[in-house]
């Protein structure tokens, strides 16, 4: 444990391989299939390589059901890849793999897909009312993968620094900091963007108009709210649009 | 649109569609660089902006925590984009009917991944005994497999989506009969009113509704001066 980790077998391979980690995504082993296949670069430095025993068995286990974040799962295959080289027992690296699928899922959640990933679009509707035309679309793209891909990276190389001990690397403070900061940074921002882009979709109507899109918002959002349980708010705005289109052609 | 156009809007189509969940998950199978990627693969990257940035506030609903079935965004909003810019002149109507498209597409194709994933799960019962034996082929076949089903899925739900988009366009532009002011403020409160119910199911509760508040504040005041 600790900084004087030796260097990862195959981390470029592995790291590549992170960004398919979804591609055979299934309700058997969900990610199992992918986590197997980003691992594999570092199992082929196990005793034997990769036509030996030790190889095939790993693999095998590596292979098995695991669900996370897709990014943050680059945790676990370094500390699982990390694991199965110090060659530790199966069962502790079978507990270790089913120990992070939660404690990984759920922080990914809240620091990416409710904090970073609201902040960044947030930033671009922001910007595309300023005028930033589809240098908005860019911007985000730029923003939002700079955090993304330093993301795998980091996770990748903390999870083969701590191995069996990852626990310490969840308590970093780069995750502890940003998954507190996440959340009132991207509810600023998206508080922010939702009139900005009202305005600018409405630029050039009366005031009037404009007040009444944000009473006429309010309210869907509050119909949504008493209606969730039966209906999500895609189906209530698709049913509200659908009601509208159908005036606007019957209309006399 | 020209066949080559076409053939560039299925292709940015089917990269979305990989995008969202199989590879690499860039995001660019957001909404808003969708739309801006389906109307550039068309001719006219301006044409994506505004229906993309609508539909986000659409997505901001159904951002994929955990291993939730959730709408797919990509292809349907690279056809809006791509059926918007090949129209030299674009009405709030049609562009209205646009989005209503999209949003069906959205649902539909969200539906698609999930008939890709319980096809990839047959797959790997099929393979169990190869992969419980350690045999990176039957890994690489599987994602490799699983890659040609979401390639495939992303190609076949754009084309669906563009002749939705255009149906949705075509419909409304000619048979509109009230004000465009009208369509443009159904779709400004239809977007912001799902987005609010979202931004406070995600944060109106705990310290970050402080930060909404004032946030919806800011964004207030500043479309209030700038308009």
């Amino acid at each position: 444990m600790g900084v004087t980790a030796p260097p990862i077998p195959g981390f470029g391979a592995a790291l590549r391989r992170l960004f398919v980690i979804q591609a055979a995504w299934n309700y058997e082993r969900m990610q199992g299939i992918g986590f197997g296949y980003a691992v594999e670069p570092i199992l082929r430095a196990l005793p034997g390589g990769p036509s030996g025993e030790a190889y095939h068995r790993a693999l095998a286990r590596e292979s098995r059901f695991f669900n996370a974040h897709p990014y943050l799962v680059a945790l676990a295959v370094g500390a699982a890849g990390r694991a199965e080289i110090d060659g530790e027992p199966p069962e502790k690296i079978e507990r270790l793999r089913a120990a992070l699928c939660g404690p990984l899922g759920a922080l990914g959640d809240r620091l990416i897909w409710a904090g970073w990933l609201p902040a960044c679009m947030a930033v671009a509707l922001m910007l595309v009312a300023a005028g930033a035309r589809v240098w908005a679309a860019a911007a985000f793209l730029v923003l939002y993968n700079v955090v993304h891909v330093y993301m795998r990276v980091w996770a990748l190389k903390a999870g083969w620094r701590e191995g069996l001990h990852v626990a310490a690397a969840l308590s970093s403070p780069l995750l502890r900091y940003g998954s507190e900061l996440a959340g009132p940074v991207a509810a600023l921002l998206v508080g922010a963007a939702m009139p900005a882009l009202m305005g600018w979709l409405l630029r050039g109507a009366p005031r009037e108009a404009a007040a009444m899109a944000a009473v006429l918002a309010l309210l869907l959002a509050v119909l949504i709210g008493v209606v969730r349980r039966r209906a999500s708010g895609l189906v209530v705005a698709g049913a509200a649009l659908l009601v509208t289109a159908a005036g606007g052609v019957l209309w006399p | 649109m020209s066949g080559w156009a076409f053939l560039a809007v299925l292709g940015v189509g089917t990269l979305v569609g990989l995008d969202v969940a199989s590879v690499p998950q860039l995001m660019f199978s957001r909404p808003l660089v969708a739309a801006v990627l389906g109307a550039t693969a068309a001719g006219r990257p301006l044409a994506g902006l505004a229906v993309g940035a609508v539909l986000e506030l659409f997505a901001l609903e159904t951002l994929p925590v955990g291993a939730a079935r959730v709408p797919d965004w990509g292809p349907g909003a690279v056809a809006a984009g791509a059926v918007l810019a090949v129209t030299p002149q674009v009405s709030a109507a049609g562009a209205f009917g646009v989005v209503l498209a999209a949003l069906a597409s959205a649902w539909l194709s969200g539906w698609s991944v999930h008939l890709v994933r319980r096809a990839n799960a047959r797959s790997v019962t099929a393979l169990a005994g190869a992969l419980d034996a350690g045999d990176l082929g039957a890994v690489k076949r599987l994602l490799l497999t699983g890659l040609s089903r979401d390639a495939i899925r992303g190609a076949v739900m754009t084309s669906v989506a563009l002749a939705a988009a255009a149906a949705g366009f075509a419909m409304l532009d000619r048979g509109w009969s009230v004000a465009p002011l009208v369509a443009r403020l159904a779709l400004a409160s239809a977007g912001v009113g799902v987005g609010l119910w979202s931004a406070w199911q995600l944060f109106g509760h705990g310290p970050s509704a402080r930060w909404l508040a004032a946030g919806l504040g800011v964004g207030t005041a500043a479309a209030v001066l700038w308009a």
